[in-house]
């Protein structure tokens, strides 16, 4: 009877134990990225008026996908982020597949991760667009992938694959003003991004980290002339890579922790 | 008291059945399908990660036939498809979409789909049969479906909901939608017509003089792009049949492949449709221009126009076109009647459910 008692003594102080243990362990945590969108310094904004250079610019459209996002520890081993597919977009009302449906105006500007291994992480990788594996292939729907949010459109439709990123809007040089679209895609366009952290932000379960990027539209459009080329998209394909590489360096970190 | 033990024995016998079997259908595990590939043809390459099963395959044909998949509901995939007509419909350009509106392409044949691994559509523009779905689906022009709305058309099928959980695990999706069709469609092989016959060596089977002839002129003079047993390279070639491409079109489809590509050798290349069931499948060309066969035939011989993209294989020791006499073009007429596949026309396995 004695033996037994305590053995259930030692039984339980050994549970004790472990739970005590894991209490001190950290676990995995999240981060949240902010992608603040700017036109040169000042904020961006639908039906505002910029001027960028020597013409007039307004817009009703910014949307771009954030893919496969990974994040490198301080140590240099990468975690990559599953199914990471966000659309990231300031939006008017978008009519999908011809009008039979209208996709709501949003602005959606961050990205919440969870489930990140503990640790300091230094640098932060994403790519623009959708990689060729789902860009080629419309059924496998991983993360914010859909056919239902205006991300492909009817003449793309027939290329059946995705619009990597879309800005719309107005443009002028003096009048009339020119309506613009400027859209990415096909898989040579896929590119990615390598952003340094200022310093290195600690993910676990007690502190979550929160990283402040800005994209800014002027960047963007470097060297675009939209008074000539108004429309971009897969016929005017020098000048979609040139757009499609704007993006990887118009990000910038304004601060991480 | 023995009969008695007797029945008490088999129903605890048929309840342990039942449950086997209750547990069973709580777990369905879709049957994995092996496509199965004719001898004198190579092995299908593709990798979608859809594979193929016995519930996604059934699921598909459902979905192939049912009306429910187009805006109006009056028009499914089978509608522009027809099996009789090796799933084409007869006609140059169709006008039965939604909208009313003449199209700008002729509906394509569906044959021997698991070999079509460089593109669909005339032009390429879609990489797989699973994306190639959401095209006719959506467009206004075509089946004009809003994808919303058919995921509630479905849904309100309970035999559907069933089909879709036994496929593919899975709720009702626009994604799982597409991938049924795409396998349903994969099934869909041409290989039991009378040359398929001759050259596997099937219980004797022999062609006709005329046709042995026909058969060895074909190999001469068609399989630069009509090649292996599968009738075509599933490349992508301007065969001459315009020379001026100043006019766009809407959404520059008058460039064909050049759309897709923005390769000046791919302007006005459209894709080698198979000569199996050719006979069953005029009109002929990207824009059903070419009523019969014979009209093909001498295109290929007298009305070739040139251009810069004309496909290198029209043009033999200096000069545009085939050389074909008329004796030889009745021999390869007789020919084409031998791709007829019966078998593949009236399989029931491909037929409406």
């Amino acid at each position: 009877m004695k033996k037994i008692l305590i053995a259930v003594l030692a039984a339980a102080t050994l549970f004790t134990a472990c739970k005590k243990d894991t209490e001190i362990i950290d676990g995995p945590g999240q981060a949240t990225i902010k992608f603040d969108s700017k036109v040169g310094t000042s904020e961006f904004e639908l039906n505002k008026e910029y001027i960028i250079g020597r013409n007039t610019y307004s817009f009703n459209k910014l949307r771009y996908w954030v893919s496969n996002v990974i994040l490198v520890n301080a140590n240099g081993s990468e975690y990559a982020v599953p199914n990471s597919y966000y659309l990231i977009e300031e939006t008017i009302a978008v009519p999908v597949q011809d009008g039979a449906y209208t996709y709501p105006a949003t602005k959606r500007d961050d990205v919440t991760i969870s489930n990140i291994p503990v640790g300091e992480y230094k640098a932060l990788k994403f790519s623009i667009g959708v990689e060729s594996k789902y860009n080629d292939n419309l059924s496998l729907q991983v993360g914010e992938l859909s056919q239902l949010n205006g991300m492909t459109n009817v003449s793309w439709m027939w290329h059946t694959s995705y619009i990597f990123s879309a800005i719309g809007g107005t443009i002028n040089a003096g009048l009339p003003s020119k309506t613009i679209k400027a859209e990415t895609g096909l898989n040579t366009n896929y590119k990615s991004v390598t952003l340094n952290l200022p310093a290195t932000v600690k993910v676990g379960s007690q502190t979550s980290a929160k990283i402040d990027l800005t994209l800014d539209v002027v960047k963007v459009l470097d060297g675009i002339d939209l008074i000539a080329t108004p429309t971009i998209g897969a016929s005017q394909a020098t000048v979609m890579s040139k757009l499609a590489e704007n993006y990887t360096k118009s990000f910038a970190v304004v601060s991480g922790q | 008291m023995k009969l008695f033990s007797h029945i008490l024995q088999i129903i605890i016998f048929s309840g342990l059945l039942v449950a086997c079997r209750k547990s069973e259908l709580e777990k369905p595990a879709p049957q994995p399908y092996r496509l199965p590939v004719p001898v004198n043809f190579p092995a299908p390459q593709y990798e979608t990660y859809n594979p193929l099963t016995k519930e996604g395959i059934e699921l598909g044909r459902q979905l192939f036939y049912d009306v429910r998949l187009s805006g109006n509901n009056k028009i499914s995939c089978a509608s522009c498809h027809h099996q009789n007509l090796a799933f084409s419909d007869g006609i140059s350009l169709t006008n039965i979409g939604v909208s009313g509106t003449t199209l700008s392409r002729h509906s394509p044949t569906l044959i021997n789909m698991a070999w079509a691994n460089n593109g669909l559509f005339w032009d390429g523009g879609s990489t797989n049969l699973e994306s190639q779905a959401f095209g006719p689906l959506t467009e206004h022009n075509e089946m004009g479906q809003n994808l919303f709305e058919l995921m509630d058309e479905l849904k309100a099928v309970p035999g559907y909901i069933t089909a879709f959980k036994e496929a593919f695990d899975e709720d009702i999706s626009s994604a799982n939608v597409v991938k049924a069709l795409a396998q349903f469609q994969r099934t869909m092989v041409s290989a039991n017509s009378r040359y398929d016959k001759y050259v596997r060596k099937e219980n004797g089977a022999s062609l006709n003089k005329q046709e042995l002839k026909g058969m060895v002129l074909v190999k001469q003079k068609c399989q630069g792009c009509h090649s292996t047993d599968l009738f075509t390279d599933n490349l992508y070639h301007n065969n001459g049949i315009d020379n001026d491409f100043s006019n766009p079109g809407i959404d520059d489809l008058n460039f064909g492949r050049y759309r897709v590509s923005y390769n000046m050798k791919d302007m006005g290349a459209y894709k080698t449709p198979t000569l199996r069931n050719i006979m069953l499948t005029a009109p002929y060309m990207h824009d059903g221009r070419f009523k019969t066969i014979e009209e093909v035939l001498n295109h290929y011989t007298e009305n070739i126009k040139y251009s810069e993209s004309l496909s290198p294989v029209l043009i033999q020791n200096g000069k545009i076109g085939i050389t074909i006499n008329n004796e030889e073009k009745q021999q390869i007429i007789a020919f084409l009647h031998t791709l007829t596949d019966e078998d593949f026309i009236s399989r029931k396995s491909l037929g409406k459910p």
